[in-house]
């Protein structure tokens, strides 16, 4: 179980409601306005991309939107910093290769 | 072009600090913040917080973030998010970008903090999904209620790595190991103490070899370093592991200051490239100052007492605080910031190694490199004193700047340092004050270092933030300060109250001869 439920300190999370997206096509769950990266995370989902040169696969690596490691195309758009992008209902997201200038 | 008064760069602790003692002398001050939330880091640290009463011990790091927010608020600050500050040019002019679009602001003082980015290290695999920054963890567990990962190697026995990896025992993940490079754990005693009697293996003297794995980390492999931080052959061991956590320093994110044009130095002491500051942190350009980690990597406590510092000290630049009056406030402040920095983790200790504390009690060399006190080696502290009936153990074994145990004991039972702004001594327990086993201590305690122990009752209250939480009458295991199991033992008693913040006490009775052992209790599985 990827989601902790109930925190000893924090108590149980605000979070928003379910909604669904789809990553690479496929549907997924996750909770409006949390990070994107997260849900995928929540899901099983680790890898976001795949680098230009050498193709290796990269995840989430700061979580604050200062490596970009994470980036994806969501909605269309490469790039996009998927630790600092909210969840909204519907989005498509899909794994990034290289620069994201074709799939 | 829009102006203020002051212009504050950086939502954290020292940015919203110095706004808010500007704003509350009546400037007009913005605050703006290229992150969704204020608070920087102050919402993922929800551990009770060192220092005395005036640093906010014993206060979690989240809840003092609120607290700031509130002030902000009530004195009036501005506080822009997702405003992203990405140029200062001539006049204190400055750049945001928010969203596509650019805008200028201008202020006729400006107060950069910036904080700090995390440090990283490089090996084999280390750019798998599966590493991570610690950072990133507490931003995963503490703020948005995901796991970082269920089995998980720590490097970096830091503060942060020590307080990291607590976090990451709270929210249900086990910790395989923590690691470092250096032969001793660089982070306090009572945070690596805390992690050990609940199981966690320290490897110091180790690094990581590589990580494994194709898609993500599978495993990682450890090794052993000699003197000149060469892995000893043979010594390579092997750890199922899913995620590898960082938490290898922090550096100073100073590059607006740079780009301002202050005077700028490489200070080791500081952990990296700094401004040079003045007392009241300005830099070498009139009407810029900077406070925080952005000027030197300390704790958030430092980082608000900077942050009041600076705000205060540009309310004086632009006429609303006479110099006087100026220096009166400030020197209040730099009272409570050299309480700080004493003792021997403070900044100007870095690089020192010592043997014994200020009172000449040899330092426990097992603390430093297995993360626990020894039974042979507790003895010779001060707050271990072993009396009849109940009465508090205390495991605090290094000068660290801490004395909530001191303000929590309604008896007087406990005192820190001969004055009250020497917090930095170890605490000395008074049998014959009476104590009442009230467990206000065990609570305060931000290190979780105090046990209530009664020998002759083989009773031991020790203090508990885990879920689920043991009921009174459960049976289960005693764990010693190395986590190993020692003897069985039965919950007796369950304290919450809202006093204790989320600590528990949890009363145990074990074999009356384990009573100087027993420090934790294991549920049975």
């Amino acid at each position: 179980m990827t989601r902790i439920n109930e925190h000893p300190i924090l108590g149980v999370y605000q979070k928003g409601e379910p909604v669904e997206f789809t990553f690479d096509g496929q549907p997924l769950r996750g909770r409006a306005g949390e990070p994107l990266a997260l849900a995928l995370k929540a899901a099983g989902v680790l890898i976001h991309r795949y680098t230009a040169k050498l193709r290796q696969p990269r995840g989430i690596f700061c979580a604050i939107g200062r490596c970009t490691d994470c980036v994806m195309i969501v909605d269309g758009r490469p790039n996009v910093r998927t630790c600092l992008t909210p969840l909204a209902a519907g989005m498509d997201v899909r794994t990034q290769y290289g620069r994201g200038e074709k799939q | 072009m829009k102006r203020y008064d002051v212009l504050v760069v950086g939502a954290g602790p020292a940015g919203l600090s110095a706004a808010v003692e500007a704003a509350r002398l009546g400037l007009r001050v913005a605050v703006y913040d290229e992150n969704a939330r204020p608070g920087g880091q102050l919402f993922k640290q929800i551990h009770k917080f060192f220092g005395s009463r005036e640093h906010k011990a014993k206060i979690r790091g989240n809840k003092i973030g609120e607290e700031l927010l509130q002030e902000a608020a009530a004195a009036g600050v501005e506080v822009m998010l997702n405003a992203a500050v990405i140029g200062v040019f001539a006049e204190k002019e400055v750049a945001v970008r928010v969203n596509e679009q650019i805008l200028c602001r201008q202020a006729d003082a400006l107060i950069i903090a910036t904080g700090a980015s995390e440090n990283m290290v490089n090996f084999p695999g280390w750019t798998l999904p599966g590493v991570l920054g610690a950072g990133a963890a507490q931003t995963m567990m503490n703020l948005h209620g995901v796991k970082p990962g269920e089995r998980i190697l720590l490097l970096g026995s830091g503060n942060v790595g020590l307080v990291v990896s607590y976090q990451l025992l709270q929210a249900g993940c086990a910790v395989v190991a923590v690691v470092d490079a250096l032969p001793r754990i660089g982070g306090y005693g009572v945070h690596a103490a805390k992690i050990a009697r609940c199981g966690v293996p320290f490897y110091t003297s180790h690094t990581i070899v590589r990580a494994e794995g194709v898609n993500q980390v599978t495993g990682a492999v450890i090794g052993e370093l000699d003197k000149d931080r060469k892995i000893i052959p043979g010594s390579e061991k092997h750890l199922a592991v899913d995620t590898i956590c960082l938490a290898v320093g922090l550096s100073p994110l100073s590059l607006l200051c740079a780009l301002a044009g202050c005077a700028m130095e490489d200070n080791p002491a500081k952990s990296g490239y700094v401004p040079l500051v003045n007392r009241y942190g300005e830099t070498s350009v009139a009407g810029i100052f900077a406070a925080g980690d952005v000027s030197g990597i300390e704790e958030a406590s430092a980082a608000m007492i900077e942050g009041r510092i600076a705000g205060l000290a540009a309310a004086q630049r632009l006429g609303f605080l006479t110099q006087e009056d100026l220096d009166a406030r400030v020197a209040v402040q730099e009272r409570a910031l050299a309480s700080l920095r004493q003792g021997m983790f403070a900044p100007g200790s870095r690089g020192q190694t010592f043997t014994a504390t200020t009172e000449g009690c040899p330092l426990s060399q097992n603390l430093l490199r297995q993360g626990y006190l020894t039974d042979t080696e507790l003895s010779a502290y001060p707050g271990v004193v072993w009396a009849e009936g109940l009465h508090p153990i205390i495991e605090c074994t290094q000068n660290i700047p801490c004395n909530p145990c001191r303000d929590a004991c309604p008896k007087q039972c406990i005192t820190v340092g001969a004055t009250a702004g020497q917090i930095t001594a170890l605490p000395i327990f008074d049998a014959q004050k009476g104590c009442t086993g009230c467990g206000l201590c065990v609570a305060a305690c931000s290190g979780q270092a105090i046990f209530l122990v009664d020998e002759e009752a083989g009773e031991i209250t020790l203090p508990y933030e885990f879920l689920p939480l043991p009921q009174k009458g459960e049976q289960g295991l005693a764990l010693g300060r190395s986590g190993q199991e020692i003897c069985a033992a039965e919950v007796v008693d369950v304290k919450t109250a809202k006093v204790f913040d989320q600590t528990n006490l949890l009363t145990i009775r074990v074999p009356v001869q384990y009573a100087r052992q027993a420090r934790f209790f294991r549920r049975a599985p």
